[in-house]
């Protein structure tokens, strides 16, 4: 651990911690799932912990424009494409 | 257990190590760093200075004012990119533009229509405040934009096609609307150039010392950033069309959308 740093920075590196490997499952479940539906909820819920992520590291601009396409749009775009592509994959 | 499935387990606990080690150490450095570069300082110190005003912007964001000001031409051609993708993703569908669906659709059921009735205004709402408050707190074109090209997206789902095969909001309005603020982003940066007779630089935004031309900087005593606010606000329309264009286009029944792709099968 460096030297000087507060209680504040740790908790955010704590924090930043466990967003990321709570992630981690959940990226594993979206590349493992054969329900193709499931697999597009679970690769939002790991972009809302990745906004997270963003925002401990000081990255509002950045929040706001990934919150609004990786949660709203492209779920909904890949909704689509599996609607025509079939829900389960052989 | 297949090979395949023990290397699959391994490889992951391997990359949770790997991100794990860094993150408990405090990571490489210390992120975010207690002090700042001097090229941060540097925008820190003349993006809202009210003493010196020979570089600023009269924003308080200085995130905005970097984006739309100091490097307004990046966002510019960034901007352009984002026109000429759209614009090529509706000429795959030049033949059906603007025509109304063949299958009707009835939307969702009463309770999500009402639900989402409500939401919907909180949507825009938030997405337009996100706009307007560009030059203040963090946000701007880009982000409000696509915020409130959530809610069009949702509401094709939950009302049918019909709400919008029947609204005012037309193809054409659309289609015009984007133009219109294009047109606005452009014509922006060049006012200060046209109404200084050449004296003015292109996106200029307050006064500087050879080119007295200056947006005004407030509104009643609101830091409104000049040239910003408009710009996030033009940016933010075109944003939203440009959202709402394509997933109208994509949102198509298959019986109308194979249309403009029939004999792809047998090649050009």
């Amino acid at each position: 651990m460096q030297v000087g740093i507060g209680y504040v920075e740790n908790l955010i590196f704590i924090l930043m911690g466990i967003v990321s490997l709570t992630s981690i499952p959940f990226v594993i479940l979206a590349v493992k799932s054969r329900d193709l539906l499931m697999a597009v909820i679970y690769s939002a819920v790991q972009s809302t912990l990745y906004s997270l992520l963003l925002f401990l590291l000081l990255a509002p601009d950045i929040v706001l424009v990934y919150v609004a396409v990786s949660v709203g749009l492209l779920p909904l775009l890949t909704i689509l494409l599996v609607k025509k592509v079939g829900r389960y994959e052989a | 257990m297949k090979l395949r499935d023990v290397l699959f387990i391994a490889l992951i606990i391997f990359v949770t190590f790997i991100l794990l080690i860094p993150t408990l150490l405090g990571s490489i450095g210390a992120t975010p760093p207690g002090d700042l570069r001097n090229i941060a300082k540097l925008y820190l110190y003349l993006t809202y200075n009210i003493f010196n005003k020979s570089f600023w912007t009269a924003s308080p964001e200085a995130v905005t004012a970097i984006v739309w000001d100091y490097r307004g031409l990046d966002t510019l051609y960034e901007t352009i990119v984002f026109y000429t993708a759209i614009i090529a993703a509706l000429m795959l569908y030049s033949e059906i533009l603007g025509q109304r669906d063949v299958v009707g659709g009835i939307g969702l059921s009463f309770i999500v229509k009402r639900g989402f009735s409500i939401a919907l205004l909180a949507i825009i709402a938030v997405g337009f405040s996100t706009v307007l408050h560009g030059m203040l707190t963090p946000g701007g074109g880009f982000q409000g934009g696509a915020i409130v090209a959530v809610a069009p997206v949702i509401a094709l789902i939950v009302f049918s096609r019909k709400l919008f095969d029947y609204s005012k909001l037309s193809y054409r309005l659309l289609v015009a609307l984007r133009s219109l603020a294009l047109t606005g982003i452009v014509l922006v940066p060049l006012i200060p150039l046209a109404l200084t007779l050449g004296n003015g630089f292109i996106f200029q935004n307050q006064v500087k010392t050879l080119a007295r031309f200056s947006y005004p900087s407030t509104i009643i005593d609101v830091p409104m950033g000049g040239s910003l606010l408009l710009l996030n606000l033009f940016e933010g329309i075109a944003v939203f069309t440009a959202f709402m264009l394509a997933f109208i286009v994509l949102l198509y029944s298959e019986d109308l959308s194979k249309k403009p792709l029939e004999g792809e099968d047998i090649g050009y």
